[in-house]
């Protein structure tokens, strides 16, 4: 019985993981007054470049790094398009996800079609790198060891952006001043604020950060390429339902996270829970699977709803977000 | 300080619009060119499969046409119907939920009023289709002219919701989900009954379905309301400045309502159409519309003529990466998505150039 609650909570962190850099990587741009909707596509693009060129190296810094890029030139794109040239946010940021994974199609049959295969990622070094870390002492702990002491590095780094971004804003110049573009472009620019230059700043970190999000859903769902799947399978979308949730906080990202990730894992682990506890969870394998998938769109559409029509000010929705900034519109 | 900056053209040319955009049309072909080369396919092979949508030398060739309408009557009515709320720069890209609940709503009458003469079957489908599109179109109005609540977000989050909704519909074998085809153990859709499922008019062995005649229509229809009625002078002044719409004495909210109402409704009707020229409905029925629709309006520049002729040339890429695909292993229809988006990001370019001019800074003072 404890061992179903173990692997339930296990799986709660180990499966939801990109959640978090997909929505700490939309907090940062969206605090810099854009909207993208383009996470799903970002994702695919870095998953792909990072997985496959980490597979070469067989170094799984070497893959970080490559997503990183690979989707930052992604988040460069964006920034061109709508800052430098003006375009429309929610088109460019559609039309970027249609594009990622049509990208990530494209590439994953050009290479599934190639003399050298798909690179099998069972056995290879970067499999290796990617395998628990159990953090001695802690990991023995029962329960909690499992849970939360012994997983890959890249659940940690996750963990840790999130907190890094969260001093960031609250405790840095630069933080703050980011803010600023986000609720009020004009003024930051009357302070000197240089606003083309941190918006493009952020998007690409932003970007670059969803993307190593991106490497971690190939690497967790064991890096095949199927012809009808894409690995991101909607987290993007998801991740842009919990910037919401999470009111543009990433220290409430984490949290928004593993509420969001408990929903998820409800829907893959109802039965084993309710054969767990037949008298108090019997009813779980009696609720549809998309009802729990549908759960995250739900509960956020509720909260846009709740916060505008209590015209709520604790509301951290920059003010300016979707606008473009033309210095001459001003 | 910086010596050159941006200032927008004072004279907008449309042929030079036209010219920067085939321009960069030109050019994001000869990306793609590039990447099928790299895949050993031969780019004009390819090419010209995909922009004679299979037809060429093919003895079914009008079944390839007849597939080719059924891709652009949906993805025509939806881009005309986004493009009127995006007029009033409200940003329902909640294209996809808007058809889902419709094709729901259309086959809810399919599968429950029989007995009825096709055309009143077909007319029942269509109006449910657009009542249900319609007042979730309003429901979203609502909130955003009451509470300003993001009507971006809020749409996203819908369409989400309308999929798993349909998808649950699609995979819950129970009595009562009348959804489903009795005969069979898995639950798949079922098929409408005859008196549901759209005809047309024979023409040799083509059959030119009545939907693509409806959308024909449709067009000159909302060329018209928006060039020549009060109701497209009013969404205009709404978009230029909701302030100025105000000053004028008009009632804003009352006007998003009611063009919000509208654009789904139309959302509907293309989904009902799409539901009976099918035959039946799917979790896939949208063949993305919703999110294509977007594109294709914003490429138009929201003007009628140009989304129709950006839908027919959308259409003609979608369904001829779909037939070419047949013939390349190497490659899927998702090239046509691939395709799209740099065609899009070179467009924006070309926009941007065509709009823009930069200048050095003392010019500008000077001007």
């Amino acid at each position: 019985m404890l061992d179903v609650i173990t692997l339930f909570l296990f799986s709660i962190i180990v499966y939801n993981i990109p959640l978090l850099y997909g929505t700490a990587g939309e907090i940062m741009i969206e605090k810099s007054g854009s909207l993208n909707l383009g996470v799903e596509g970002t994702m695919a693009i870095g998953a792909v470049a990072g997985y496959l060129i980490g597979m070469r190296s067989g170094s799984l810094l070497v893959a970080c790094l490559v997503s990183f890029v690979a989707s930052g030139l992604v988040g460069l794109l964006f920034a061109f398009l709508t800052v430098t040239l003006q375009a429309n946010q929610n088109v460019t940021g559609l039309t970027i996800t249609t594009f990622g994974v049509a990208f990530y199609y494209f590439i994953g049959n050009a290479v599934s079609n190639s003399e050298s295969k798909w690179p099998a990622l069972g056995g290879s070094r970067l499999d290796a790198q990617f395998q628990p870390l159990e953090i001695p002492l802690l990991s023995k702990i029962p329960v909690i060891g499992k849970v939360l002491f012994s997983h890959s590095i890249l659940i940690y780094l996750g963990i840790v952006i999130a907190i890094l971004m969260w001093l960031y804003f609250e405790k840095t110049n630069p933080g703050l001043k980011l803010r600023a573009i986000g609720e009020n472009p004009g003024a930051a620019d009357s302070l000197g604020v240089n606003i083309a230059m941190y918006k493009y700043i952020h998007i690409i970190i932003g970007s670059g950060i969803m993307g190593i999000g991106g490497l971690y859903m190939a690497l967790n769902m064991g890096g095949t390429f199927e012809g009808s799947n894409c690995w991101i399978n909607g987290y993007g979308w998801i991740s842009i339902a919990l910037v919401i949730f999470a009111n543009w906080s990433p220290s409430k990202a984490i949290l928004g996270t593993f509420i969001f990730g408990f929903f998820n894992t409800l829907r893959v682990q109802n039965a084993p829970l309710a054969t767990a506890f037949p008298k108090t969870l019997w009813w779980l394998t009696n609720i549809p699977a998309q009802f729990f998938s549908a759960l995250p769109f739900i509960i956020t559409l509720i909260v846009l709803i709740l916060s505008s029509v209590r015209k709520n000010n604790n509301s951290n929705e920059p003010a300016a977000i979707g606008r473009n900034y033309y210095r001459e519109d001003r | 300080m910086k010596k050159y900056h941006l200032v927008r053209r004072p004279v907008q040319s449309i042929k030079r619009l036209l010219v920067y955009y085939l321009i960069g049309i030109v050019i994001s072909l000869g990306i793609g060119a590039i990447l099928l080369a790299s895949l050993g396919i031969n780019p004009f092979e390819y090419y010209g499969r995909m922009l004679t949508i299979g037809m060429v030398g093919n003895k079914y060739a009008y079944k390839n046409f007849e597939g080719f309408l059924k891709v652009l009557v949906p993805l025509l009515i939806t881009s005309l119907a986004l493009g009127l709320s995006f007029k009033m720069r409200f940003w329902n890209i909640g294209g996809e939920g808007e058809f889902l609940i419709g094709a729901i709503s259309a086959a809810i009458v399919a599968f429950n009023v029989t007995g009825l003469p096709r055309p009143v079957t077909i007319i029942l489908m269509c109006v449910a289709a657009m009542l249900s599109s319609g007042l979730l179109g309003v429901a979203v109005a609502f909130f955003k002219v009451k509470f300003n609540t993001n009507e971006t977000l809020v749409t996203l989050m819908l369409n989400y919701i309308m999929l798993y909704v349909i998808t649950y519909l699609g995979k819950t074998k129970e009595d009562w989900n009348f959804f489903l085809d009795p005969k069979s153990a898995r639950p798949i859709f079922g098929k409408f009954p005859e008196t549901a499922i759209m005809d047309g008019i024979k023409i040799g062995n083509f059959n030119l379905l009545w939907s693509v005649i409806v959308a024909i229509v449709l067009v000159v229809l909302i060329y018209i309301y928006l060039k020549y009625t009060k109701h497209g002078y009013e969404i205009a002044v709404v978009g230029d400045s909701a302030a100025t719409a105000k000053y004028a004495g008009m009632k804003v909210g009352k006007i998003i309502m009611r063009t919000m109402f509208i654009s789904s409704a139309l959302i509907g009707l293309a989904a009902g159409l799409t539901a009976s020229a099918s035959g039946t409905i799917s979790e896939t029925i949208t063949n993305n519309v919703g999110w294509t629709g977007i594109v294709v309006a914003w490429l138009g520049k929201l003007s009628t003529p140009a989304i129709a002729i950006t839908s027919v040339l959308i259409a003609i890429l979608q369904f001829g990466c779909k037939t070419a695909a047949t013939k390349y292993p190497s490659i899927d229809s998702n090239f046509a998505d691939l395709l799209q988006g740099i065609i899009l990001f070179s467009v924006l370019t070309a926009d941007f150039a065509a709009t823009f001019t930069i200048k050095k800074k003392e010019d500008a003072k000077n001007a």
